[in-house]
């Protein structure tokens, strides 16, 4: 998800997200949000198509 | 020697005096528990205090030397343990409401490492509440406060380890780094602190904060007790998925090689600069360790600091996602028991998606790339251990850190060792560390650096005004 929320869109994802969270702190928390998302947007320019995410998945830990 | 000035040795002296009989584990046990009683109410070090304990096992370490089983350096050596190291039978918050009455009932591996080798359990150290915000302002045990000034954060997120040992209260502690959670409060109280390569210590009974970026280490008074420590918890572990399968090098083998001829790349361009940039004090400071470095026959070269910038917003990241999965269930449950600082950071998480998280996964194999690359041209990079001296508690602004670099969260992103060792002052007395960063599973050249600077300098001998 990027772009900037507004306190309706944290409202309501926050409660899709099972979280109960009285409005003064929803506002507290919604500059924190934006900053993630920014970021999280941010990286986005720096991934080539064939990027593959860093990942501790093994197979070998399967063998028995 | 007496023993009511046997609280600043450091490990390497004490296990030289326990074995000249100077005096005994003890003795050292009822220094460090008489040091706690009269000073550590105006720092909040210790969460849990493990007094009987402690003197038990330091009368099995006394009979067990006299009787010449010796279990080596740490044998009789009073330690402690950042309170998210689970401890059997002992209480283990991370100082958080949350499990404010926990007793685990099993022990971290690295807590039975210790154990086996003798050392001495103090207690249980104040921290960062679930190792992530700021200091705890409103959790149910008061904030970790500076030695070196109270009025002054000892930085995070392992705060009791830093001022614990910077006051003379342990001889050794474990902490855990995420971000900077060891480096910054070595580099804020003026001891010495490596974060190992990611898999070199294992993680298993050290509560989670964010499973890919969390590592274990120790912090110490010098160097070589570091390394001493490191010896001791280093080495694979099955029941850590991320630990690595590699023999453990003797640590304390290569200190003394000097370093003549070894290339230290410093990416100050692009980095050192960014938003408010590094604190000028600090900057000279740190210029200072450089020529200390160069006059030891070192070779200062310039790098691109470009990729470390970017590393922070990934390192962010993936944390925040990691962190709010970890939580999701208390978070939904019982918001409010999280103190304000981690629980609104981790919170963060539950609105990023998941192609968020695996993007910042994929720029993670982009940066380490780009940062490692620079290892064909150097041999370590150095920085400053944090780009500005502690703050105050008074008028501290939570977003300070984003708005200056951030010169711990590359190395958890890509999985470097790193190392802190003190290497100077600001002129208000507030300390500033030296970090040293080496190529994954070179825990011993961070060690060699950082024991031919130390050795070089006085920094390490500098006691706080308690």
């Amino acid at each position: 998800m990027a772009g900037k929320m507004t306190l309706d869109d944290l409202s309501r994802s926050a409660a899709r997200a099972g979280l109960e969270l009285p409005e003064d702190e929803l506002q507290k928390l919604l500059p924190g949000v934006n900053r993630a998302l920014r970021q999280a947007a941010e990286l986005r320019q720096l991934i080539a198509d064939g990027t593959e995410p860093a990942s501790a998945f093994s197979a070998r830990k399967n063998k028995v | 020697m007496t023993t009511d000035n046997l609280f600043y040795l450091t490990i390497t002296e004490a296990a030289a005096g326990l074995r000249r009989k100077d005096f005994s584990p003890v003795e050292l046990t009822k220094a460090c528990l008489a040091r706690i009683e009269a000073i550590d109410g105006k720092l909040h070090s210790f969460i849990t205090l493990t007094a009987e304990l402690a003197l038990r096992q330091a009368e099995q370490a006394e009979k067990e030397l006299h009787s010449g089983n010796d279990r080596g350096p740490l044998h009789g050596i009073p330690i402690a343990l950042k309170d998210l190291y689970m401890t059997k039978g002992i209480r283990t918050t991370c100082h958080s409401a949350v499990l404010e009455n926990w007793t685990p009932d099993h022990d971290a591996t690295t807590v039975t490492k210790l154990q086996e080798v003798g050392t001495i359990l103090l207690g249980k150290l104040g921290m960062h509440e679930f190792a992530f915000g700021g200091p705890s302002i409103d959790a149910p045990f008061p904030a970790v406060r500076n030695p070196w000034n109270t009025a002054h954060i000892p930085g995070g997120s392992s705060s009791g380890p830093g001022a614990a040992l910077a006051a003379g209260l342990c001889y050794g502690a474990l902490g855990s780094d995420t971000g900077g959670s060891i480096r910054t409060p070595s580099s804020h109280c003026a001891v010495v602190g490596i974060k190992p390569t990611y898999g070199r210590v294992s993680r298993f009974g050290v509560v989670p904060l964010s499973w890919s970026l969390d590592h274990a280490g120790p912090m110490a008074r010098s160097v070589e007790d570091c390394a001493i420590l490191l010896q001791t918890i280093a080495g694979y572990d099955a029941k850590d998925p991320a630990s690595t399968n590699l023999a453990v090098p003797d640590f304390r083998a290569v200190l003394r090689d000097g370093i003549k001829g070894l290339r230290v790349g410093v990416p100050r361009a692009h980095w050192f600069d960014e938003n408010k940039g590094t604190d000028p004090e600090t900057e000279a400071v740190f210029d200072n360790a450089l020529k200390t470095l160069e006059s030891l026959g070192a070779v200062i070269v310039k790098i691109d600091g470009k990729a470390f910038s970017i590393a922070r917003k990934a390192n962010q990241t993936i944390l925040v996602c990691e962190a709010y999965a970890y939580h999701e269930k208390t978070l939904q449950a019982t918001p409010m028991k999280f103190g304000s600082s981690v629980r609104r950071r981790m919170l963060e998480g539950a609105f990023l998606s998941a192609a968020d998280y695996i993007t910042a996964l994929r720029a993670r194999s982009v940066l380490n790339d780009q940062i490692c690359a620079n290892f064909t041209r150097v041999d370590v990079f150095a920085v400053p251990g944090a780009a500005r001296p502690p703050e105050a508690f008074e008028g501290m602004d939570p977003n300070e850190q984003n708005l200056r670099p951030n010169f711990t969260n590359p190395f958890n992103l890509t999985g470097l060792p790193a190392i802190s060792v003190p290497c100077g002052f600001t002129s208000g007395n507030l300390p500033v560390g030296l970090q040293i960063v080496a190529q994954p599973f070179e825990e011993a050249t961070c060690f060699r650096v950082a024991y031919a600077y130390e050795q070089a300098t006085e920094w390490h001998k500098k006691m706080p005004p308690l």
